[in-house]
């Protein structure tokens, strides 16, 4: 043991830095930590530990120098692998485990690690098949037999090191091994030992199960082979030939669906596998830990799927064991709370994994049972649910376990055609009727009562960060509104009725007040409690109401859902259309005063009852009761009518198969009814933004849903024919209250749906009339202002700088109101302003939170509009943001301010600039444009001539804001991603660009890449480094030498082979500096070679000097001579892998 | 006027001190009355009393004058007062005893403010010293934020808000700016 000279000074230099690490904070200062700190990193880093480290762990009693003795063997190991004899490794593994059986009071945390260093040698081993791994498993079985708990803990802790070194991908890396051994380990592993390791768990959780009374010593070892078959049958089983990126993706998910390979069929595809499990549990359930682990294995069971099974009738078999186990388990018991989340997600795999065919060939008895059992269940779950928000518990478990189960309801009925029909009806009318039961208050409900009946109700304070419910239960909602699809015949009428009574109370309820403040000048001391409980039951209602009637799909025309259109044309003979429609007309009225309302269409008479609500509302902020109105039903209401609004108005029956006769005559393209709707919302969407402007999020709902009634051009044509649209129109232009009160965001949207509505169809008079009443008035009005002769001298006036920004904000609404066939003439209406935001840069230039919002102007034009612009107008943009940028340099370079948000005002205003270069610079790949089709016949010759393409125009940006960019500034994350994004993107797209640019900013570039790829994040690295490879090529193509870029890119080759082969870097990085590399490499043959020769010749030890010269020799053998090949440079990337898994720790040794 | 200090009529012009905005349009990175100050907002978050209650919002502000930091909640329907604010920029004439000499666009001076304390006050100094060496060819122009708000302004003396910038004659007007000289 040679190494093992001067060991008793290594201890004791270990033990006293040991000491000082883990001395309280105030005993050692921070310079003596970070010495000890040292010593520890340079004592696992020193060579051939393993004689010195053996005698530690003999002789030491400090357990975190023990600790640190395991870790060196096992980084030391790896590092040295191929220079370590066989026996020797094989003895070591054979010391660390005779070690750990003979100290069974070894504190945890050292065990564990030499057993993850025993793993480590196994998972190393089994490369190069030179460690038998058989021989461990023998050994572990005969620990297990031994029958003594200890020994049989520590069995499962061997077992349960190999299973996460063999699974888990991120501790790759640690040990320097390609993602291709790890997947072919893994692979290896899954087959054979895994299904062993497996074997031996159920043969002890079966010998544990027999046993009667567990001391507590024996229930812990139970516990821990319980919590190793969860693991095993979480297993994330890897699929034959899964390539290598894929397997990283692949390794991610979480929340694995067992899937295992076809040679499992006989371990896992019998049914006393699932039986034993289910009498685990029966036997623990009470424990809640040990009860989430059996749960959690019934789980994966019923997620089970693949090649395992042979065809479906063993499916169908399985499937119906899985479901007579479980029945019978929940129904002889009262379920325990630790029970609930992993019943819910037993039944949730099952749904989700089975697919229909197997569900519907199930003895029906046997399926109706399940279904009612889930249907229980989930009321079951809900009401719990609701106790938890009551009790407003930190852990949530009935919610959790009841969105499971609502979740698995959604996939059942979504396609219950391929189940009897109607069989979930009933399921559903349940479910939902427990649903509003939760969410109403009493006596209809049981809102916030607890368990004994008490009614709680606290007012909490809620910021603007907390979601609102609807989406905050977005999901429930979902499932809700489908079963309520499902049950429409109930649930629609039941809606309707509830909201109806509701709103009349509610009616009843502000007509009091408003008596009680007319009588009495005294304040009325309001019982909110009524209202707010009035508020909570509409506002639920209304959620759910809007969630059955419409879906809110992104992107896609939605569609009414084929059941409330069925239901519809059901019942249509039964309806009288004209008092449906008088229903419909008469929101001030209340439904059931009027004669015949039971013959009228109830999904009209459900939208109808909202239409009460929205005018109870306006006329109690008519009668100045707004005090004591609720905006969060304000904002329900208009979601509402947003959401139904696009499915339902102007219905378009040539997307349906069959329509209902009601909803056409009501809603329909010319039909009074829609003229009328299109007259009331908006009339709503008015009288909430005069009154509701001190509410953003109820005013920002309004003003979506007028974007809603204007950006569809069959809607905008009718809501353009209204007077209150006009006299909307005129009073924003004005700028007069009550509409200038709205924040800006909020009259930024208004702007943008006056623009989108001038696009309705009208006649050209009209038309005209329009822009000159909405548009003209904001060019008139800045006009004049600007061109005042004493503009230079008010321009700093409160009224005159408000005027400005009100324009600046208009700007951009008009911008974001940009669509393919309106942008021929925003654009030429916008360009007008740009020229003149330039004059103001100059005029603001004092005033930070003006030039900002300038900025944005640009941001917001380049971003909707460059896409579609041609040529001509392209450059147009391209000069006006140029001279923006110009301007804003001359303003900035060189000044300094005292204030504390100096900081902050640059930071804001470099992060649109960047966004405004990035938004140019998409031209390049994103482009509408059809050779200027949209403005022919117009200024086609000016453009002639000029080749100008967004990356001269980005570049020159570049240049101008690169002098701004600090290193400071660099720090803010945002920024910092911004720029490496915009300059990569650069050098990306435009290569040839580059070495023309002028010297100063060619240096700052390249400097920049080289920061971002040695000291920021990895995230910034990786996009640097992919920004090297177009250089290089670049540089090949050209052929010339002695450019500077050809100069900076032999300076980049030394620093990605540093990175590569001299520091430890993470796996992530190794395809993107391989990548790198390789074509640096192609260009720099010669300086290749002298770098690999001098980092030869460093070394002195013969051994390292041969392996790393075959190892390079190895590297480069696929590749010679390089080319700019894609074949080649896969070969590369491949060796590289290898090349960097054999030496790439070895050069890391001190 | 007992008190100058929380004097909000009587100051430049003639033109008012503050004007009410109701609280939802006040927007970051604009200014606000904060407990009698003149802040800068930095901050502008909104909450309610219960799922029902009305909007209240949060802001804070900075004091333009002493980067205090003032905090305050109001009902968002409420009328907040919004100091008008009044920036000049003035040429740096000369500097006297540590008093700035400024020079503004009609031709008046004023003496009475002090050079700033730190870095920013040696910048200027250095810089208008070397401007005195090189009399020819270089011209530099002394931006200066300043707030016209409180009458007490001129007792203490005081300027918070500064800003330098340096330019050299002939430079940087070049190319598509000509368009903005232009106009």
């Amino acid at each position: 043991m040679m190494a093992a000279v001067g060991a008793p000074e290594v201890i004791s230099q270990l033990e006293s830095a040991a000491k000082v690490l883990m001395a309280p904070p105030s005993m050692v200062s921070t310079e003596q930590r970070q010495h000890a700190e040292h010593i520890f990193l340079s004592f696992r880093k020193s060579k051939s530990p393993f004689g010195v480290c053996k005698h530690i762990l003999e002789t030491s009693k400090v357990d975190y120098v023990l600790f640190q003795a395991a870790t060196a063997i096992m980084e030391a190991v790896v590092r040295e692998w191929v220079l370590l004899e066989k026996n020797s490794i094989e003895s070591l593994r054979t010391f660390l485990l005779t070690y750990v059986l003979q100290r069974p009071n070894l504190q945890k945390y050292v065990r564990e690690q030499i057993l993850l260093a025993v793993a480590v040698i196994v998972k190393r081993g089994s490369l190069d098949k030179s460690i038998n791994c058989k021989s461990i498993f023998h050994e572990v079985s005969q620990l297990i037999s031994s029958g003594n708990p200890t020994v049989q803990t520590l069995a499962c802790s061997i077992l349960t090191a190999l299973l996460s070194e063999f699974s888990s991908s991120n501790k790759t890396s640690n040990i320097g091994l390609s993602m291709e051994f790890h997947g072919s380990c893994k692979r290896v592993f899954q087959e054979d030992d895994l299904r062993q390791i497996f074997v031996l768990t159920m043969e002890v959780l079966q010998e544990f199960s027999r046993r009667e009374n567990l001391n507590a010593q024996m229930s812990s070892v139970f516990q821990r082979y319980l919590a190793l078959a969860n693991q095993v049958l979480s297993w994330n089983f890897l699929p034959p030939n899964l390539g290598r990126h894929y397997i990283a993706v692949f390794e991610a998910t979480q929340n694995v669906m067992l899937k295992p390979t076809e040679s499992w069929r006989e371990a896992l595809l019998d049914n006393r596998v699932m039986d034993l499990f289910f009498t685990v549990h029966r036997k623990i359930r009470e424990d809640s830990d040990m009860a989430q682990d059996s749960l959690q294995c019934l789980a994966q069971l019923a997620s089970m799927h693949g090649p395992i099974f042979p065809d479906e009738t063993a499916q169908v078999s399985y499937l119906a064991h899985m479901l007579e186990g479980l029945l019978s388990m929940i129904n002889g018991i009262e379920i325990e709370d630790s029970e609930a989340v992993g019943i819910s997600n037993i039944i949730s795999n099952l749904i989700t994994t089975f697919p229909r065919s197997v569900l519907t060939a199930l003895p029906s008895e046997l399926f109706s049972s399940f279904i009612n059992c889930l249907t229980l269940l989930t009321c079951s779950f809900g009401r719990s649910a609701a106790l938890e928000e009551v009790l407003d518990k930190d852990d949530m478990v009935y919610m959790e376990a009841y969105d499971k189960l609502l979740e698995s309801w959604l996939t059942l009925v979504q396609e219950d055609e391929h189940f009897p029909r109607g069989c979930f009806v009933q399921p559903a009318v349940q479910v939902f009727n427990s649903y509003i039961q939760c969410h109403l208050a009493a006596p209809d409900g049981t809102r916030n009562l607890t368990a004994n009946g008490v009614a709680s109700h606290d007012e909490e304070e809620i910021n603007e960060l907390q979601e609102d419910d609807r989406e905050l239960f977005s999901d429930q909602l979902a499932s809700i509104g489908m079963l309520g699809r499902i049950a429409a015949e109930h649930c629609i009428p039941l809606l309707t009725s509830l909201l109806e009574d509701r709103v009349t109370r509610l009616h009843g309820q502000l007509q009091r007040h408003q008596q009680h403040l007319m009588a009495s000048s005294a304040p009325d001391s309001v019982d909110r409690k009524v209202l707010d409980d009035l508020y909570e039951d509409i506002h639920w209602l209304i959620l759910v109401s809007g969630y059955l009637l419409a879906d809110d799909p992104q992107g896609e025309t939605p569609l009414i859902p084929s059941e409330v259109m069925e239901y519809s044309i059901k019942h249509s003979t039964e309806v009288d259309i004209n008092t449906t429609l008088q229903i419909l007309g008469s929101p001030g009225e209340k439904a059931t005063s009027i004669p015949g309302c039971n013959r009228t269409d109830s999904v009209i008479r459900l939208l109808s009852a909202v239409l009460r609500t929205s005018e109870v509302e306006s006329r109690a902020t008519r009668a100045s009761l707004i005090e004591l109105l609720s905006p969060q039903m304000g904002k329900d209401i208009v979601w509402f009518l947003r959401r139904w609004a696009k499915t339902y108005l102007l219905v378009d029956e040539k997307l349906y198969s069959q329509i209902s006769m009601p909803l056409s005559t009501a809603f329909g393209a010319d039909t009074e009814g829609a003229q009328w709707i299109v007259g009331y919302l908006l009339e709503k969407v008015i009288n909430n933004l005069s009154v509701w402007s001190s509410e953003p999020e109820l005013a920002n709902d309004t003003v979506e849903l007028l974007v809603t009634l204007v950006e569809k051009r069959e809607r905008a044509n009718i809501v353009v024919q209204c007077e209150n649209w006009w006299n909307l129109a005129k009073q924003f232009a004005s700028r007069s209250p009550p509409l200038h009160l709205l924040s800006s965001p909020i009259q930024r949207t208004l702007m943008k749906a006056l623009v989108l509505g001038g696009f309705a169809h009208m006649d050209s008079d009209t038309k005209q009339q329009y822009w000159a009443e909405v548009l003209h008035p904001l060019q008139q009005r800045f006009l004049n202002l600007i061109n005042q002769e004493n503009f230079a001298q008010i321009c700093q006036e409160e009224a005159v700088k408000q005027e400005i920004v009100a324009t600046l904000e208009a700007l951009c609404g008009i911008a974001e109101a940009t669509q393919i066939d309106n942008v021929g003439s925003l654009f030429s209406f916008l360009m007008d302003f740009l020229s003149s935001c330039i004059g103001l840069m100059e005029v603001y230039q004092n005033s930070p939170e003006t030039v900002n919002l300038i900025i944005e102007v640009f941001v917001e034009v380049a971003h909707k509009q460059i896409c579609y612009l041609g040529e001509t107008k392209s450059m147009k943009l391209y000069e006006v943001c140029l001279t923006l940028l110009q301007v804003y340099s001359k303003n900035n370079l060189g000044r300094k301010r005292l204030d504390v948000a100096a900081e902050e005002d640059q930071y804001q205003d470099l992060l649109l600039i960047m966004e405004l270069l990035t938004n140019l610079l998409s031209k390049e790949f994103i482009d509408f444009s059809d050779t200027d089709e949209v403005f022919r016949g117009q200024e086609q010759s000016t453009g002639a001539g000029r080749t100008v393409s967004a990356a001269d125009v980005v570049l020159f940006g570049v240049n101008i804001v690169l002098p701004l960019m600090s290193q400071d500034l660099l720090k803010f994350p945002s920024l910092c991603n911004q720029y490496y994004k915009l300059i990569t993107f650069i050098c990306e797209i435009f290569p040839e660009k580059i070495p023309q640019l002028p010297e100063e900013l060619f240096k700052s570039l390249m400097f920049s890449l080289e920061l971002g790829m040695t000291s920021m994040s990895s995230e910034i690295s990786q996009l640097c480094l992919e920004a090297l490879s177009p250089l290089a090529e670049q540089c090949a193509k050209t052929q010339e030498k002695d450019t500077p870029l050809f100069i900076a890119t032999r300076h980049f080759l030394k620093l990605v082979f540093d990175m590569l082969v001299l520091q430890k870097h993470n796996t992530e990085m190794t395809v993107a500096a391989g990548e790198a590399l390789y074509t640096l490499v192609c260009l720099h043959q010669a300086e290749y070679s002298e770098l690999v020769e001098s980092l030869l010749s460093s070394q002195r030890d013969a051994v390292i000097y041969q392996r790393l010269a075959d190892a390079f020799n190895t590297l480069t053998a696929s590749s010679t001579p390089p080319t700019m090949d894609r074949k080649q440079k896969v070969a590369f990337l491949k060796s590289l892998e290898e090349f960097v898994a054999n030496v790439g720790g070895l050069l890391c040794v001190k | 006027m007992a008190d100058p200090d929380l004097d909000f009529t009587s100051g430049d012009a003639g033109a008012s001190e503050t004007y009410p905005q109701q609280c939802s349009a006040l927007r970051k990175n604009g200014f606000v009355v904060l407990k009698g100050r003149p802040c800068k907002i930095v901050e502008m978050s909104t909450s309610k009393t219960g799922k029902h209650g009305h909007a209240k919002v949060h802001l804070v502000g900075i004091d333009i004058f002493t980067n205090k930091k003032y905090e305050d909640i109001c009902p968002s329907t409420h009328n907040m007062d919004v100091p008008n604010i009044k920036r000049n920029d003035y040429q740096l004439v000369d500097i006297n005893e540590g008093f700035l000499s400024l020079m503004l666009d009609n031709g008046d001076v004023r003496e009475d403010l002090r050079v700033p304390d730190g870095d920013l006050g040696k910048e200027i100094e250095t810089k208008h010293g070397a401007g005195e060496d090189m009399m020819v060819g270089t011209f530099f122009f002394f931006f200066f934020f300043f707030f016209f708000f409180f009458p007490w302004f001129k007792l203490n003396l005081v300027y918070e808000h500064c800003s330098v910038a340096f330019l050299t004659e002939g430079s940087n007007i070049t190319g598509p700016l000509k368009y903005f000289v232009q106009n």
